[in-house]
């Protein structure tokens, strides 16, 4: 019997799910910008997992907070150099439409250069803080849950970090190079679900603290279980 | 949950409870007439004597705290790390900030079987008046490097440097007091030097004595992207932290708390506003009691000014002064010259306040205000120092850079307690992420695992 036939109680999944998690350190690096026109020249030098620590890690960081923080470029923009429409702009750069850091540098790049154009008098206006660029260095953790079947996910689901979760829900795209998650994927292509899949991927984390996240996989989840 | 006895808490007086009689409110707009306030003791009972040290706590008594999962973390990554041995080095086994966290850091990092050593260098009052001064040069204040100075730094590090064997694995010196022991390295070790303090502006003739020794260990360790220097070695941030087990954090039952806010004075049918640091310009307490004064003629409040440091510190004692001054005889501000070993009281005080202040116009970290909010309290403080790391303003507290600000945001705290409620719920969250015990623990084992090539 091939996964997708089985009622999903008791369906064994092709392989099983290992839950993770991921442990970060902050350095500081080199770059540091104290306006505009050097946040740009920063983000176009600086090392990726910089670009990863200040938007991806970041999230991770404010997992607690439901609304008003995107990534640190926007509330700096915001809260240092006094630009909304700025920080309005980058805030509104959704880590999840990023399968590369690449693409994400280029993107806030972008956001910057198009602002400093219309508005180059901000360019070197002194910001009331600097902003250091930080970068993550990692390192990958297994936990003690692993997944055969729909109900061991949700047991694990309930009881990993939102470290992990995170690991799995929001940083997986970079690993997977797809507009996906772990979850999703295992969801699809080891249990043969794929409208639960789907609807793990319409999860709004900037709108919901990571805990939020977790209950609303698990109801996902607990839904297709029925 | 441990409680001090009525016996901790009788005897003679230490402190002083400054009051004074009632006067009318200089209220614009006044304010409601305040319930019968509680008799205030003209000598409040607090401990005569510090209390026994308690033995530091194991990693399963944080797991209520961070859960199970945040502790499995640090058992796995200490796994890595069987066998491997670490020396830490620092220049006092007592008193201050970073031998109180190798009291709590070292046993942790032993349970989880990663050979911990903690060594302790020595060295004449010479050493010790050198190393003040450059402590103070190297955090700005002026100084002149004198040749003698230099030797006499040079020598005593020498002698540490033959006294102390580096066989371990990886070496850690703590601040800058050590810091030429790198001498003794081998390229077989790695040497980590941990900065605990802000070296943003600093004698440039005592850094540019200093660097050479830094450039040459493997790595370097800030407590605030904005404390470091440009280095040719990699930098590192942990954040200082907090023991939300210690008497300063724990939790206190509320019978406790009422015991405290009694023998003070306070009335806790009444909004609190609180500041807890020593008596010292920096921290701005005469701002702090401007701030309440401008904030009280439009909402109803009480102000706490607990602290010490004005008994064996002649600055203190002026400061002190200066605040009974401003005070004047406003019943509504209580201040507390505490000595240090009242830190249950703290905690008390911090609990029952509605809003915690710290006002402050330089810092270091600001450890007072991680505590502040790892009680949930809504918080308002100066954005300096290391505060902004821990303030993210109207997301885990307030930011401010003036006492108008401040000002501003007592009163509007006070009338949006369900704004100040979440402040307070995202501060203790924050707090749970980045400034704990187990959290830095984790920085430890990851920073060990990474100078051992095994990272991602």
């Amino acid at each position: 019997m091939t996964a997708a036939m089985a009622p999903t109680l008791t369906r064994t999944a092709v392989k099983p799910f290992y839950f993770n998690t991921s442990a970060h350190l902050l350095r500081i690096t080199r770059q540091k910008a104290t306006n505009l026109a050097e946040l740009l020249q920063a983000l176009r030098e600086c090392p990726e997992n910089s670009i990863f620590q200040h938007t991806f890690r970041t999230l991770q960081e404010h997992h607690f907070i439901r609304e008003g923080f995107s990534n640190d470029f926007a509330h700096w923009a915001l809260s240092s150099c006094n630009e909304p429409s700025l920080a309005e702009n980058l805030a509104s750069v959704d880590v999840r439409e990023f399968t590369s850091v690449a693409q994400l540098r280029e993107c806030f790049v972008q956001i910057v250069e198009k602002f400093l154009q219309r508005s180059p008098v901000s360019a070197t206006r002194g910001a009331r803080e600097t902003f250091y660029f930080c970068a993550a260095d990692t390192i990958v953790i297994p936990t003690s849950f692993v997944a055969h079947s729909l109900p061991e996910f949700a047991e694990g689901l309930r009881h990993v970090s939102v470290h992990s979760l995170h690991h799995h829900f929001i940083e997986a795209r970079l690993r997977l190079r797809l507009m996906s998650n772990d979850f999703s994927q295992w969801l699809l292509e080891d249990l043969g679900l794929p409208d639960a899949a789907r609807q793990l991927n319409r999860i709004d984390i900037y709108t919901a603290t990571m805990e939020n996240v977790r209950q609303q996989i698990l109801r996902i989840v607990e839904r297709a279980l029925l | 949950m441990m409680e001090p006895t009525q016996s901790q808490l009788a005897g003679e007086v230490t402190s002083q409870a400054i009051t004074s009689p009632e006067v009318q409110h200089p209220s614009a707009i006044p304010a409601p007439a305040p319930a019968a306030r509680p008799e205030r003791r003209k000598k409040p009972r607090i401990r005569q004597t510090p209390p026994e040290p308690v033995p530091p706590p194991h990693l399963d008594d944080y797991k209520g705290i961070v859960g199970e999962a945040s502790i499995d973390e640090l058992r796995f990554l200490a796994n890595g790390l069987k066998g491997k041995t670490v020396k830490m080095v620092n220049s006092t086994a007592v008193g201050g900030g970073v031998a109180e966290m190798l009291n709590q850091m070292v046993p942790l990092l032993n349970e989880v079987e990663v050979k911990t050593h903690w060594e302790v260098i020595t060295g004449g009052n010479d050493f010790f008046e050198v190393t003040k001064a450059f402590h103070n040069a190297l955090q700005g204040s002026d100084y002149q490097l004198t040749q003698q100075a230099r030797d006499i730094f040079l020598m005593h590090n020498q002698i540490n440097s033959q006294r102390i064997q580096f066989n371990e694995d990886f070496v850690v010196i703590h601040d800058p007091q050590p810091a030429a022991l790198i001498h003794s390295r081998d390229d077989s070790r790695r040497w980590v030097w941990r900065c605990h303090i802000d070296l943003s502006n600093p004698s440039r003739e005592v850094w540019e004595f200093l660097a050479p020794f830094i450039e040459r260990y493997d790595a370097a360790i800030f407590s605030s992207q904005s404390f470091t220097r440009q280095l040719a070695i990699p930098q590192y941030l942990f954040y200082p932290c907090i023991d939300p087990l210690s008497e300063k954090n724990k939790e206190l039952e509320d019978s406790f708390i009422q015991k405290v806010c009694d023998e003070f004075g306070i009335d806790r049918s009444r909004p609190i506003v609180t500041q807890v640091s020593r008596f010292d310009r920096a921290k701005d307490p005469v701002g702090v009691i401007e701030a309440f004064k401008q904030a009280r003629k439009y909402v109803d409040c009480q102000l706490v000014l607990a602290g010490g440091g004005a008994t064996d510190d002649p600055e203190g004692a002026a400061v002190l002064k200066e605040v009974l001054e401003a005070a004047g005889d406003d019943p509504d501000i209580i201040i507390l010259d505490l000595p240090p070993w009242c830190a249950l009281e703290i905690n008390a005080l911090q609990r029952a306040s509605t809003l915690i202040v710290q006002k402050s116009i330089r810092e270091g970290f600001g450890l007072t205000v991680t505590e502040a909010l790892w009680k949930g309290k809504p918080t308002i403080a100066g954005a300096v120092g290391g505060i902004p790391n821990q303030i993210i303003h109207k997301l885990t507290g307030a930011l401010v850079h003036s006492v108008d600000g401040c000002a501003y945001q007592i009163r509007y705290l006070l009338t949006h307690p369900d704004f100040a409620r979440q402040l307070g719920h995202n501060g203790r969250e924050h707090v749970k992420e980045n400034f704990l015990m187990t959290t830095n623990v984790r920085r430890w084992l990851l920073l060990l695992r990474i100078l051992a090539g095994q990272s991602k």
